[in-house]
């Protein structure tokens, strides 16, 4: 049972997410060349590589998320370098130096970062994005929070949303990135950012579990 | 003068279009920072190194930023987070190529942030007319109104209404209150706002072309005698 996500658990973490995104790089890279250039998941599993070979033993979960962020966006090359980059930077200043986030502190964090995925790729929900996975898993971390439940309960709830989240984005028509150019065409494939930002949950889930 | 940053998921492209670039302009150049790829032979970009570039051409002018597709315009938000200048910075909607080719253009000419930017933004509108593309915009068409001035002179320079002479008449034209189309005397089809750099090379005039400048507003005589007399002389060649 996890009281608070505290510095080795952030850092399995980001690990556990690294492992997913490398396990479906294939499927990843799949999904995005069927609407976009087709390299969602050697972008993803090139940034989070560096993101774990420089993480060493974090001091405070700011210095931690900074370095998570900035690696990201020297060494994605896509769209997510920016977009997961502000993600992890904002989690790291709105968590501040600190060893460890309880769950209305980890909360405000992933919010910041979701404000901060918005703010950069100015993409609302239905827009065929990572933001369709993000919101949703946010809206049920915080119910299940709200309704007493711990951290492992909570992000569980957040991972199954996110996924939900996820598989919503099949019929949805790309309204940014490069898929967007493909408009009408672009429905009837999930969003391959929707789907690591579901790995990313799922992972979550299971280093808080 | 502004700096250039060239944004591209490509080094081998920025690299091309900045000596496509690069051939327009004289040993005046401009400062020009290029930011392609995500290192290792990525295709791709990255948001520190075009915090970088902006910083390397840094000037109290300010920076003109052009980028190629989708994460580009993403790295280059995220860059002015990280930047340590403190100039302004203005990132181009224009095309890609025919933007750049027109802000180093400018750039090298003196101009300001302002005019670079707009001129870029339009950049299109060469291309369109050589095309025959219906303008998107009508800023460009031959005026309704009546004109005012008319003058015209023969183009005597070797090479033709190049950036050069191209750039003189933007800039005479600035010191009047005038509107000013000019147009191709033989074939007035070919014809642009003679304030639009791009739309004065992208006429390719040659030399032996009889230039006409139609004007109207205030200064309409003095502006067409002024690039008469500017034409005349060869802009100065």
């Amino acid at each position: 049972m996890a009281g608070t996500a505290t510095l080795p658990r952030l850092v399995d973490w980001l690990t556990r997410f690294r492992d997913a995104v490398a396990e479906n790089q294939a499927y990843l890279t799949e999904l995005d060349s069927a609407i976009g250039d087709a390299d969602h998941g050697s972008n993803m599993t090139r940034g989070m590589n560096a993101v774990i070979g420089k993480i060493g033993e974090p001091e405070a979960v700011d210095a931690l998320f900074k370095s998570v962020g900035m690696t990201l966006v020297s060494t994605v090359g896509g769209a997510s370098g920016p977009l997961y980059g502000t993600f992890f930077l904002r989690i790291g200043t709105t968590a501040g130096a600190v060893t460890e986030l309880d769950g209305e502190a980890l909360s405000a964090a992933l919010r910041a970062g979701l404000a901060g995925v918005i703010q950069r790729g100015n993409a609302q929900p239905g827009d065929k994005t990572m933001v369709d996975a993000l919101t949703p898993a946010l809206d049920a971390f915080d119910a299940s929070l709200s309704k007493g439940d711990d951290l492992a309960t909570a992000s569980r709830a957040a991972a199954d949303a996110a996924a939900k989240g996820r598989d919503d984005t099949e019929p949805l028509v790309a309204r940014k990135g490069r898929a967007s150019y493909l408009g009408e065409r672009s429905a009837g494939h999930l969003d391959p950012g929707a789907t690591s930002t579901a790995l990313l949950f799922e992972a979550l889930a299971q280093a808080l579990a | 003068m502004i700096g250039i940053v060239v944004v591209s998921h490509s080094p081998a492209l920025a690299d091309a279009v900045v000596a496509l670039a690069l051939q327009m302009t004289g040993d005046n150049r401009p400062k020009i920072a290029i930011a392609a790829g995500a290192g290792d032979d990525v295709i791709g970009t990255d948001a520190v190194r075009v915090a970088e570039a902006i910083d390397e051409v840094a000037s109290p002018d300010g920076v003109l930023v052009f980028m190629d597709l989708g994460s580009a315009v993403l790295s280059t938000t995220m860059a002015l987070e990280f930047r340590e200048s403190t100039n302004e910075v203005r990132l181009s909607s224009a095309p890609f190529v025919e933007g750049i080719v027109a802000g180093v253009v400018l750039a090298a000419a003196g101009a300001s942030l302002d005019d670079a930017d707009r001129e870029a933004s339009s950049a299109m509108t060469a291309k369109n007319a050589q095309l025959g593309t219906p303008e998107p915009a009508p800023a460009d068409a031959a005026p309704q109104q009546p004109a005012e001035a008319v003058a015209e002179a023969t183009l005597v320079n070797e090479v033709g209404l190049h950036a050069r002479p191209a750039s003189l008449i933007v800039s005479k034209l600035g010191e009047f209150d005038a509107k000013v189309v000019l147009s191709d005397a033989d074939d007035p089809t070919r014809s642009t706002q003679a304030g639009s750099l791009l739309g004065l090379m992208g006429l390719g005039l040659g030399k032996g072309t009889r230039l006409r400048f139609t004007a109207t507003g205030p200064d309409a005589a003095a502006a067409v005698e002024a690039l008469r007399a500017l034409t005349a002389d060869g802009f100065g060649e």
